[in-house]
Order: C-alpha cells, then sequence, then structure tokens
C-alpha cells in the first residue's frame, strides 16, 4: 500500500477551507510601501526570491493549519514481524458445574470456585502476554461469541472477569469449538494460532457435527490445548471406563482421542487445583514464547502533530520575513496622494 | 533609528496576528490536551436475545429488520456516540436469567472490540426459549449493582409464557438503587413471530395453536368460574385452551414503562429521538471522570483566523482605505 493510499482524515468537512491556502497568491502580509514608480526600483532577484518564498510560506501555514484541523492520520498498516505473539482464541466453559470446587462443592471460606481460578490465572496469562490478539468466546447450551479478535488486553480482562458469574445449564462443546474456529477469521494465515478450550467436562460430540468440526480443524490449524479442570475423583483423560467405552460413558476421554485424531498439534492438561491450572498455563505461555512470524498491525499514526509543525515553521518564515523587512528609502515617504502610484511588495 | 525587531514587529497589527498565530500554533504542541473531569456513564447493555426479538417490525436504513438487529445497530451508535471515557459492558437476556458477556470497558480506547461484540449478538446464542421479562430484569439490576454501573435493559417486553393472573414476580431490591434505562423495541401492531427449526432454520410464524396464551400456574383469576367447563377441582382454569394473542408480538411499552416504575429506571423507545445517548446521559448516575479535552481544534481554529485576516481581510481592507483616501483627495 502506497503511503497516499493509506492518508485519511477524521473531519474531511474542515477541507474545504483548503482554496483558502490561495490568499496568498492574492495578498501579501508584507507592509505595503508606496513608492511613485516600479521603475524606480532596480530589478533584483534576490527580492523575488524572497517573495516567493514568504508566498509559498503563507500558502503553506494557512494550508497546513487546515490539514491539521481536519485530522490527518495514516492508516494502520500491516507489518511481517518476527516476535512472540499469536492469535489466541480463547473458548471458556461456562455451564454451572464451573462454579463448583475442584473438589465438586460450592465454593465456601477460602475455597475456590473452578471458574474463579481460572479467571484469576487466565487475567495473568493475558496480562503477561503484550503482542497477543485474542478473542473470547463462550459455551454451555448454546455457544456465545464474547469479544471478537482484538489486541485490547483491557477488553479481554473484562471479558475473563466475567467468567466466574453464575454459569448456565449443560456443556456443548461441539459448537463452542466451532465458534472458537470462526473467531479466527481469515485474515493472517501465516499467523501462529492457538485454541485454548478452557472446561470441567466435555459432552459428546454429534457424529454429525464431527466431520464439519473436522474440517475447519484442517484448514485454520490451530494448536489445540485443553485445560481440563478435573473435579476430584471423577475419571481421567486416560481412564477407561468400566463397562462399555462409548463417548456416552466417558465423554472427556472420547473427546480427547477426538482432539488426538484431528491431526493438529494438541495437547491436553488435566489440571485437579489451581496450581495445576497455574503450572498448564505457564507452559502454555512458555511454548507459544517460540519466535513465531507474525502480521504485527501497526495502529494508525497521527499526522497532525507533524502538521501542526509544518505550519508553524512557515508562519515561522513568515515571522523572519517581518522581522527583516525594511524600506526602500531610509525614511518613509510622507503619505501624500500621487496621481497613479504603483506599490510593490517590499522584501 | 529604527526601533528593536520585537517590538516593531508587535507595533502594527499584522506583525500580531502574526505572531499571535504562530504562538497558538506552537501551543498545539505544547498544550495539547487539558486533564478536566467531565460527566461520563458506565452501563452494563443487556440485551433481549430471545424469540420474540426476531420479529421483523423496525426499520433499518429504509429496509425491514428485526428488533434485535435494530437494537444491535442502535447500540453501536451509542458506543459511537458516548463521549470517551464512558464504558460499557454487555450482557444477554434470555430465559430469566442475565448473562454477563464482559464488565465495562472503555468506548473510545476499546471500540473496536465493542463494537464488534455487539455486531456478534446473535439470538442463537439463547440457551432457553423462555422470555420471563421481569425475572430477567430484576437479576440484571442485581447484576449491574454487583458491577456498581447502570442498566440499560433493551427487550420488547414480550412475556412468555404469559405472566399469572395475580401479576408477575414483585421487584426486591431498592427502587432507584441502580438506575438506567429500560429500552422498548419493536412497533405498536402485533405481527407474527418468526420460528426457527432445530438447525437456526427458519420455518415460518408460530401461529396461535403453538403457543400457551394463559399461564395456569399458581390460582385462577376470579372470572374463571364463568368459563364453560369450569369445576373448582378438575378445572379450574375452566376446560378449553384459553384463545389470545400470545403468538403476535408488539412492543409492550405500557407493562415496560410500568416495570420502569417499579425500579426506579427510566424507559425509552429504541428510536428516542435525540438517540439513545440523550436518554441514558439524562437517566444515567453522574460519574465524574478524568478525561482529556483535547485543545488542538480550538488552538488550530484561532491560528487559522488570524493567518485569514492576515491575508484575507488587512491587504483589502489597506488597499480599500487608499482607494478611499485616493477619491477623497481628488485624483
Amino acid at each position: 500500500m502506497t503511503v497516499l493510499a493509506r492518508f485519511g482524515v477524521t473531519a474531511p468537512a474542515w477541507l474545504w477551507l483548503l482554496p483558502l491556502a490561495l490568499l496568498p497568491l492574492a495578498a501579501s502580509a508584507q507592509r505595503r510601501v508606496p513608492i511613485p514608480s516600479l521603475a524606480m526600483v532596480p530589478a533584483d532577484g534576490l527580492s523575488r526570491l524572497v517573495d516567493a518564498v514568504l508566498t509559498l510560506a503563507g500558502m503553506a501555514g494557512i494550508g497546513f493549519l487546515v490539514i491539521a484541523l481536519s485530522g490527518p492520520h495514516l492508516a494502520g498498516e500491516s507489518l511481517a514481524r518476527t516476535g512472540e505473539g499469536a492469535q489466541i482464541s480463547l473458548l471458556v466453559d461456562r455451564s454451572g458445574s464451573m462454579n463448583e470446587t475442584f473438589a465438586g462443592r460450592q465454593p465456601s471460606g477460602a475455597e475456590e470456585s473452578k471458574a474463579a481460578a481460572s479467571r484469576r490465572i487466565l487475567d495473568g496469562f493475558v496480562g503477561r502476554r503484550a503482542h497477543d490478539l485474542v478473542a473470547v468466546s463462550a459455551f454451555s447450551t448454546s455457544p456465545m461469541a464474547v469479544l471478537p479478535m482484538t489486541d485490547r488486553h483491557d477488553a479481554v480482562r473484562a471479558a475473563i472477569r466475567a467468567i466466574d458469574r453464575p454459569g448456565l445449564e449443560a456443556t456443548n462443546v461441539a459448537r463452542g469449538l466451532g465458534l472458537a474456529l470462526a473467531q479466527f477469521g481469515t485474515g493472517a494465515p501465516q499467523a501462529s494460532r492457538v485454541l485454548l478450550l478452557v472446561s470441567d467436562g466435555a459432552a459428546v460430540i454429534d457424529r454429525r457435527v464431527q466431520p464439519t468440526l473436522r474440517e475447519d480443524f484442517a484448514k485454520i490449524r490451530p494448536t489445540l490445548y485443553w485445560l481440563f479442570l478435573r473435579t476430584a475423583g471423577s475419571p481421567g483423560l486416560a481412564d477407561r471406563p468400566a463397562g462399555e467405552d462409548t463417548p456416552q460413558a466417558a465423554p472427556e476421554r472420547h473427546l480427547d482421542l477426538f482432539f488426538k485424531s484431528l491431526g493438529v498439534p494438541y495437547r491436553a492438561f488435566e489440571a485437579e487445583s489451581a496450581q495445576a491450572v497455574e503450572a498448564a498455563i505457564r507452559e502454555i505461555d512458555r511454548q507459544e514464547r517460540k519466535p513465531i512470524s507474525y502480521a504485527e498491525r501497526r495502529p494508525q499514526r497521527d499526522l497532525t502533530g507533524l502538521a501542526y509543525g509544518l505550519a508553524a515553521l512557515a508562519m515561522g518564515l513568515l515571522l523572519a520575513g517581518t522581522l527583516i523587512e525594511t524600506d526602500l528609502a531610509t525614511r518613509r515617504p510622507a503619505s501624500r496622494p500621487a496621481a497613479s502610484r504603483e506599490t510593490r511588495r517590499a522584501a | 533609528m529604527s526601533p528593536p525587531p520585537l517590538a516593531r514587529l508587535l507595533g502594527h497589527a499584522r506583525g500580531q496576528l502574526l505572531a499571535g498565530a504562530l504562538a497558538l500554533t506552537a501551543l498545539t504542541g505544547l498544550v495539547p490536551s487539558l486533564p478536566v473531569t467531565g460527566p461520563r456513564v458506565e452501563a452494563v447493555v443487556v440485551i433481549d436475545i430471545t424469540g420474540s426479538m426476531n420479529t421483523r417490525d423496525e426499520r433499518l436504513d429504509g429496509k425491514p429488520a428485526s428488533r434485535l438487529d435494530k437494537a444491535k445497530a442502535t447500540l453501536r451508535g451509542l458506543a459511537a456516540a458516548l463521549p470517551c471515557g464512558s464504558r460499557l459492558g454487555l450482557g444477554l437476556f434470555a430465559e430469566r436469567r442475565a448473562f454477563l458477556l464482559f464488565e465495562p470497558i472503555e468506548t473510545c480506547a476499546d471500540f473496536g472490540a465493542l463494537d464488534g461484540a455487539l455486531a456478534g449478538l446473535d439470538w442463537r446464542m439463547g440457551w432457553e426459549g423462555d422470555s420471563r421479562i421481569a425475572a430477567g430484569l430484576f437479576r440484571a439490576i442485581a447484576l449491574a449493582g454487583d458491577l456498581g454501573s447502570d442498566l440499560v435493559f433493551v427487550t420488547d417486553g414480550h412475556e412468555a409464557p404469559p405472566l399469572p393472573a395475580r401479576g408477575g414476580p414483585a421487584f426486591e431490591g431498592k427502587p432507584g438503587a441502580v438506575r438506567g434505562l429500560i429500552v422498548g423495541a419493536g412497533g405498536h401492531s402485533p405481527v407474527p413471530i418468526p420460528r426457527y427449526d432445530d438447525r437456526g432454520r427458519e420455518i415460518g410464524f408460530y401461529g396461535a395453536e403453538d403457543v400457551p396464551h394463559e399461564n395456569r400456574f399458581g390460582p385462577p383469576p376470579p372470572e374463571a368460574e364463568h368459563r364453560e367447563g369450569y369445576n373448582p377441582r378438575n378445572a379450574p382454569f375452566g376446560s378449553h385452551a384459553a384463545p389470545g394473542q400470545e403468538h403476535l408480538s408488539s412492543v409492550r411499552d405500557a407493562y415496560l414503562r410500568g416495570l420502569a416504575a417499579e425500579t426506579g429506571l427510566a424507559y425509552a423507545p429504541l428510536d428516542a429521538p435525540g438517540g439513545l445517548a440523550e436518554a441514558l446521559t439524562a437517566a444515567a448516575t453522574t460519574r465524574s471522570r478524568p478525561v482529556r479535552l483535547d485543545l488542538r481544534p480550538v488552538l488550530g481554529a484561532a491560528a487559522l483566523a488570524a493567518l485569514l485576516v492576515l491575508f484575507g481581510l488587512l491587504p483589502w481592507h489597506i488597499r480599500l482605505r487608499e482607494t478611499v483616501s485616493r477619491l477623497r483627495h481628488g485624483a
């Protein structure tokens, strides 16, 4: 993109005043010195030059002030950089069981609910990583797009602070995953993409939805982390159920198997306590700190200050012109009416 | 001998104008903004995403639009119209709950995120089909009170299922403790509500036989004993399903105004004249926030005015004076 194409103004109405910058062509701000005839003044190249410079300075002064008032800026650009950062799509379980403790009880006293622990730890996680783009989605019975992919970490933290509010009923992880994948959008395919699923349980992924999810994963190819907040005593990811090994009997185990079969980098963390969650998040933080190439979106650059600076420079020139202005004669001629009087801009 | 340059400069109008314009322009770099405190609002917006909000009886850019789409567009306008330093949060209402998506965030610095989140709202985020407005409103008020912010509750006021004969739940909070707006969405003539299948595809409209028209929890209404087939023990509501218009929807603004009066909130229609920003600012708690007042446009405009006088007005003025004097002295 050329610089010109990225140029924009916030208040274009001001630009209607831009023709006023032609005023200095018609009139000079210098002192008018009446002399009887221009022929009295010898042709002077330096004077002409100074005159031209002062006219231009006047035009620049008015022009840059008008431009400054219109709020000029360069639109943000995308720079390919190598650094530490990723596109993170955060998918948080907000089913009712997240409000229980890791022991499966209602929190009391100093005990922390699973939601409160993930809130505290995710808050720190987002705060530590300055260059990430983060999107937040939540799911319970239905998926909820909370925040689109954004670099405004204040907004992300406001969304994370909401996750220990009372949750809803069920855990419908399939539709949640679909939404979290959609949050990556189509831009910046070379960026490192991370899907971080935080949930305390799983549900059967409908066989009809599985191919669609597989396709989406193959297309977007995120690194998938599952932070499984396991309630103490409940079956883990590796535990085979005593009876039949069906997705209905052991949804967590089968979700893990499904993730493993996706062909994307995948890692599950089973956390049975707040400390374990913290350790898992630190591990993800470390993993995703590998130098990666990503597109940094630079915010738009404000050029107002520059325009004012240029206007001030032009006015400084005009001022200098006024300071050095001098008379053609040492004494001002008496203001006497003359029959035909030509005036000349005195430099 | 000529006077010192500076004195000579400031000794005439041209010099004063030029020096003034330069000084004003230099000030834009030195004092670009002033820290002042300004009144700002902080509110959590809770938006009704239940089925009746899909009713297409609003207009957006001259085209028919659903209440939800209109509400989204209006709320995005609200976020853009509020002055910097204001804060908006977002929550969803369905069933009888207010579900917080995010706490209030700054409407300028975080505008992109806020705008994107509002644009992404969808009725498919709903978790249950019920629409118990009063119960949801009371929970939303409790939520806003918990966050220490004001409330904007956007709904059409269509209770589904209808309220029982003895009326809706009573407000147990302190009226006026949380201030804010109830915003009524929808038109005034009853129109059918679109119906969707379990995969989210539109399959027509709700018919009269698809929805309950009477809530049969609690004691029956007093006139029930005159109904056909009334039996105090076996058929206290009569033997026939009650007829009604619950399958059609319009904004229940009288009901919403009543709820607003009960809870100490203000009521505004979605297309309030002057926009929601004005209505919300009037209804909200005034919070003084440190904001930065941008001085540059004022300083720059003054400098421009000085330059225009210098180049536009003065030379012509002088020329005019000269012409007048020439004429007077008889050329």
